[in-house]
């Protein structure tokens, strides 16, 4: 059975971005993509690497229009773009800045926008391979996952059901995260072709960028982020406007968090739990509720390997690192994770497998990375090394784990307090943890040695 | 390598103090090494954290979209001309 859908559900009139010339209507935003993937060279993949999110949602679209797959790595880094390249040669790369040894294709703006008009909207075939979208692991290795047609088409209108319910009237949303992660792809660039939304073609990053974005937008605002941006959004205390709802994702948040970000800006703060394979799966409203609302999209299964998501849309099941308990059919609570799965800046990574990379150093005793608590931006590390300094652990470490993944700070410590098994429990680590910490603060903050 | 000014060097020790730099000690940052990416090795989260710091010692707020981050952060001695040329 083979069927297609259009590329967009929405009036040509409505407006879908604030572009860096001015609004753009869904009409020629739709015009300007059919011309665009007239245009593209006949390579098979498109690694999308532009900042700007007109550029990317031009880019984007238009590789879909064109038949094309959108390649997106998980971050722009030289290497990294290179290693995908290599993987998947038949391709060209978009975006502000280019790679060497890729070839990239230069958008002309001005001559897409110089003779808008109205094209009839692009169907797409529902098993049209439109995106690999790539993880990586605490190994920075990355890890493909294909994304198509059907299931970016349906799980958006789940999303859509799930975080824009009542949107009727459009809304504004800016977004902090890159449009190249799962996070951003699902938010920023798919649901304004599914709702009445217009997304700001900026990527603000340090707090006043923000602010000046949001008040070049008109209300109602939405904002997409993470705890790490919102943090120091909030601690900046530099804007006094309202936001209709700020969307968070990638890490945990805290309630404290969550309550103060509602305060200041008179704000709805929804956060979101998901993952690149299966995408957005459940909200809740952290300032006041800790139980997930489970998006209608999916049925998950509970046992005794993990977490099983399922859903029409979705090409294959998804296996969860996350321990969850249902409290009723659609609300659950989260427990923890599998192997103790870590997040850090949306990255997913194993403790399991960083601790066996800290204990098999030449030198190290033992040791123990873990994440101090729910706010920490960065893991830490206790180790016993009798003969190594802080700084020789992070350079062995650096060899084979990804720079966010690197514990800070390494503290050493005489021993762990291990029990008689053998086991490490979490408080126990983090009581040392914070005894260490206090004992150094007052021998006037020297973090060099001890 | 190239001497660190004064102000440099002052900047280096907020940079390590504030990130949790053990393997760096401020004075070996080099003024015109990159601090991202391949440099120093540093990524967005300590973009962020480095800005509060900055916020909070020199009441200088960073301002780059995403795309400019590279530019402003690029070395010690970018990001110190840029607190020097915005200080109030």
């Amino acid at each position: 059975m083979r069927r297609s859908d259009a590329i967009t559900n929405r009036g040509t009139d409505e407006i879908i971005i604030h572009g860096p010339d001015g609004e753009v209507s869904v009409g020629n935003f739709i015009a300007r993509a059919a011309k665009l993937a007239a245009q593209l060279p006949d390579r098979r993949y498109v690694i999308n690497l532009a900042t700007d999110r007109y550029h990317f949602i031009l880019g984007f679209c238009a590789a879909i229009i064109a038949g094309r797959c959108t390649l997106m790595p998980p971050n722009r880094l030289q290497q990294t773009v290179q290693q995908v390249a290599a993987d998947y040669v038949d391709c060209i790369s978009l975006g502000e800045d280019s790679i060497d040894g890729v070839e990239r294709f230069e958008i002309d703006f001005d001559s897409l926008a110089a003779t808008d008009s109205d094209v009839a909207i692009p169907r797409i075939s529902s098993q049209q391979l439109c995106a690999i979208v790539f993880t990586s692991g605490s190994t920075g290795t990355p890890t493909p996952n294909h994304k198509y047609w059907e299931t970016l088409r349906v799980g958006t209108l789940g999303n859509v059901e799930l975080l824009m319910q009542n949107v009727t009237d459009r809304v504004n949303l800016l977004a902090t995260v890159p449009p190249q992660h799962m996070w951003g792809l699902e938010t920023s660039i798919l649901i304004p072709l599914f709702c009445n939304v217009a997304v700001c073609h900026r990527t603000p990053f340090f707090p006043m960028d923000i602010a000046d974005a949001l008040e070049s937008l008109p209300e109602p605002r939405i904002l997409v982020s993470s705890p790490a941006h919102l943090d120091a959004f909030f601690a900046s205390d530099v804007a006094q406007l309202k936001i209709e709802k700020i969307l968070s994702a990638t890490a945990p948040m805290s309630a404290e968090l969550a309550k103060n970000l509602e305060q200041q800006f008179d704000a709805q703060l929804v956060e979101v739990f998901g993952c690149s394979e299966a995408g957005i799966i459940a909200k809740r409203s952290t300032a006041i509720e800790e139980p997930w609302q489970l998006s209608r999209s999916f049925a998950v299964e509970v046992n005794d390997d993990g977490t099983i998501i399922r859903a029409p849309h979705l090409p294959e099941e998804v296996i969860l690192q996350d321990i969850i308990e249902f409290i009723d059919e659609g609300h659950f609570r989260w427990c923890g994770r599998h192997q103790d799965m870590v997040n850090i800046a949306g990255k997913r990574g194993s403790l399991a497998d960083l601790n066996l990379r800290l204990q098999a150093i030449p030198g190290v005793v033992d040791g123990v990375i873990f994440m101090p608590n729910v706010d920490s931006k960065r893991l830490a590390a206790l180790v016993v090394a009798p003969t190594l300094m802080p700084s020789d652990i992070v350079a062995q470490l650096r060899l084979g784990i990804e720079a966010a993944f690197l514990p800070r700070p390494i503290y050493k410590v005489l021993k762990l307090p291990r029990q008689e098994t053998g086991k490490l429990t979490k408080k126990s680590i983090v009581d040392l943890f914070a005894r260490t910490k206090r004992s150094r603060t007052t021998k006037n903050g020297d973090a060099a040695d001890n | 390598m190239q001497p660190q000014s004064e102000h440099e060097l002052e900047l280096a020790e907020l940079i390590v103090e504030s990130l949790n730099l053990e393997d760096i000690s401020a004075a070996d940052i080099q003024p015109e090494e990159q601090l991202f990416g391949d440099g120093l090795g540093l990524d967005s989260i300590d973009a962020l954290e480095l800005a509060l710091a900055v916020t909070q010692k020199y009441a200088v707020q960073l301002r780059a979209d995403d795309a400019n981050i590279k530019e402003v952060f690029g070395s010690l001695r970018s990001l110190s001309a840029y607190i020097a040329a915005n200080s109030p």
